[in-house]
């Protein structure tokens, strides 16, 4: 049985559709990733999985229960590590552990051994009996992870489970869900629009971009899809009649012109770069910079969506830190 | 409810009175407002007791019922912007993902907040009493006047709950609760005899809940068991909660898309 199956999963709010059909398959133990920018429609689908959110039309089940007509059952099968924290500030750790235990019906034998190893699996053990409003933002996270886990769930959901975090607690985090994910065997499904953050943990990726699946592999097929090396040239003008002078070229796989910046996907970028620059040359058309990579999660999204991920990601993290920072 | 439902409720209790009793300023507010109201009122109004045509006993007699009252009409706001809050921090979506019976999250919070009720309560008759009011039914007519006291303050409650799920704003659930408290207040039997008030406050005060609910608690501490007063009383604040608890079910409900 799968874990989880959706068919044709559709979603309108009043009169915008968020979720357009969305068709997928995870099995059991598999990390699976949703990816895409801000209102991509990835909150909105592990919603209708959660059973928060009803499907306008289309199905899903986890483990075969349905969330439409078995919804009290598949609450009892997943766990979920919201976005925004939703702890109670005012209660300890423990506390905090002990109210969600009791709501999920942990048998009370067993509640405080539970709380005390999915405190030290998230590394809380010493601030357990502090109250929430004092943990940092990385605390609070695993935190909201250590309740995720508290009842045992079979399919575990992280939205945006590192968004707004530093660097180095982000990284902390990752270790527990990979941990998690290989030592319990727990399925999981993230969603997330940092690149890295995708292609490190996840086994499988599903691209979101306007409330459908536009691609849908393992990370490195991804990759792979999009050649050896990405090249990037910075053209401030006729960037449209270069990229038809180099789309003639043989070993040229794919050309994109996103935002002024030309981007080429080629088997090998140090051979092709002097090419490139004297084709730019004989069009006189000046190229103030090129640079050579090799592809990423976010040339793949740029390759489905036309458009690159960072700069909507940055201006929505920024809205973002600010709505939080009001509360 | 079934057993697990009541096991719901119990957690969601505990949980609301763990975070009420973390916030001072509510404590601080529960415990000073009928001590304020007691002084303020008795001392500024005294003089109305000697009218012609007022009820025997004095004004503290007189006023210490609507006082009673008062309290849980104030304290009704933080049952709103508690759940508001709930619903801002993301709280509410929480439970809405767990197997959590639905109306539990709103009778734990309810329990909450008829505690937070009972507590002033107590403390005016309290305070009263060693100001000289008495109370002529005794002990069974202290229990009916907290019983009155927390079943308005719940129909209340579910008045500022149902605004705070439907906007989801704090500030909407303080300002409109002021809005709606002032007339409910003055234009009622709490601080003036009904005979005093003009015309159209009496017309007024005769469909406001807070008027029956204060006749009630006065007839308990004034004039005996007058089943009449007391029932009419719990007859319009039973449809009261009704309206305002079904609404407030109702716009939880609609928190699930």
């Amino acid at each position: 049985m799968k874990a989880i199956e959706t068919h044709d999963l559709f979603k309108r709010f009043e009169n915008v559709e968020a979720v357009k059909g969305i068709n997928l398959e995870i099995e059991e133990g598999e990390l699976f990733g949703l990816l895409g920018p801000n209102g991509a429609g990835k909150t909105t689908t592990i919603s209708m999985l959660c059973t928060i959110v009803r499907p306008t039309s289309g199905s899903a089940s986890i483990y075969g229960h349905d969330v439409k007509k078995e919804p009290g059952t598949v609450r009892g099968l997943i766990g979920i590590v919201f976005q925004d924290p939703s702890l109670d500030d005012n209660l300890t750790g423990r506390e905090n552990l002990d109210f969600h235990g009791r709501l999920y019906k942990v048998p009370r034998s067993e509640i405080a051994g539970r709380i005390k190893d999915v405190l030290e699996l998230v590394e809380l053990s010493d601030k357990a009996d502090v109250i929430v409003k004092k943990y940092s933002g990385g605390m609070k996270r695993r935190l909201e992870i250590a309740r995720g886990l508290l009842h045992h769930p079979k399919v575990l959901f992280l939205d945006e489970p590192t968004l707004g975090l530093d660097p180095q607690t982000r990284r902390h985090i990752w270790e527990y869900i990979e941990r998690l994910n290989k030592e319990k065997q727990i399925t999981m499904i993230l969603t997330t629009h940092y690149m890295d953050e995708a292609d490190q943990l996840c086994d499988r990726i599903a691209i979101v971009d306007h409330g459908k699946i536009v691609a849908m592999d393992t990370p490195d097929n991804l990759k792979h899809d999009v050649g050896g090396d990405v090249v990037i040239m910075t053209v401030p003008n006729g960037g449209e009649q270069l990229k038809v002078k180099l789309e003639q070229l043989e070993f040229v796989k794919s050309t994109q012109l996103v935002d002024g910046a030309l981007r080429l996907s080629v088997d090998k970028g140090e051979t092709a770069i002097p090419i490139f620059m004297d084709v730019a040359r004989q069009e006189g058309i000046a190229v103030p910079s090129i640079s050579l990579h090799e592809p990423t999660l976010e040339d793949i999204f740029i390759k489905y969506t036309g458009r690159e991920i960072r700069t909507q990601e940055a201006a929505d993290g920024f809205a973002n830190m600010h709505a939080r920072g009001r509360r | 409810m079934d057993h697990d439902a009541l096991f719901d409720v119990w957690h969601l209790f505990i949980r609301a009175g763990k975070k009420t009793i973390r916030t001072p300023v509510i404590i601080f507010g529960t415990l000073a407002l009928p001590v304020l109201f007691l002084v303020l009122f008795t001392q500024i109004f005294t003089q109305f007791g000697n009218l012609p045509g007022f009820p025997a006993g004095g004004y503290v007699q007189f006023a210490t019922a609507g006082i009673i009252v008062l309290n849980p009409l104030i304290n009704a706001q933080y049952s709103g912007t508690a759940v508001v809050d709930d619903i801002n921090s993301g709280f509410l979506s929480k439970m809405l993902v767990t197997p959590v019976n639905r109306p539990a999250i709103l009778f734990g919070r309810l329990l909450n907040d008829t505690i937070m009720v009972l507590i002033p309560a107590g403390i005016t008759l309290a305070l009263a009493y060693a100001l000289g009011v008495t109370v002529i039914t005794g002990a069974l007519g202290i229990l009916l006047i907290l019983f009155t006291a927390a079943f308005f303050g719940l129909s209340m409650s579910g008045l500022t709950m149902a605004i705070g799920v439907t906007t989801k704003s704090a500030q909407v659930v303080a300002g409109l609760d002021l809005v709606i408290i002032f007339p409910l207040m003055f234009v009622s039997t709490a601080l003036v005899p009904y005979e005093f008030l003009p015309h159209w406050a009496q017309a007024f005060s005769n469909v406001n809940p807070f008027s029956y609910a204060v006749n009630a608690v006065r007839a308990l501490m004034s004039t005996g068991f007058d089943w009449s007063t007391i029932l009419a009383a719990y007859a319009v604040i039973a449809v009261f909660a009704a309206v305002t608890i079904g609404a407030t079910l109702y716009q939880f409900r609609s928190v699930e898309k």
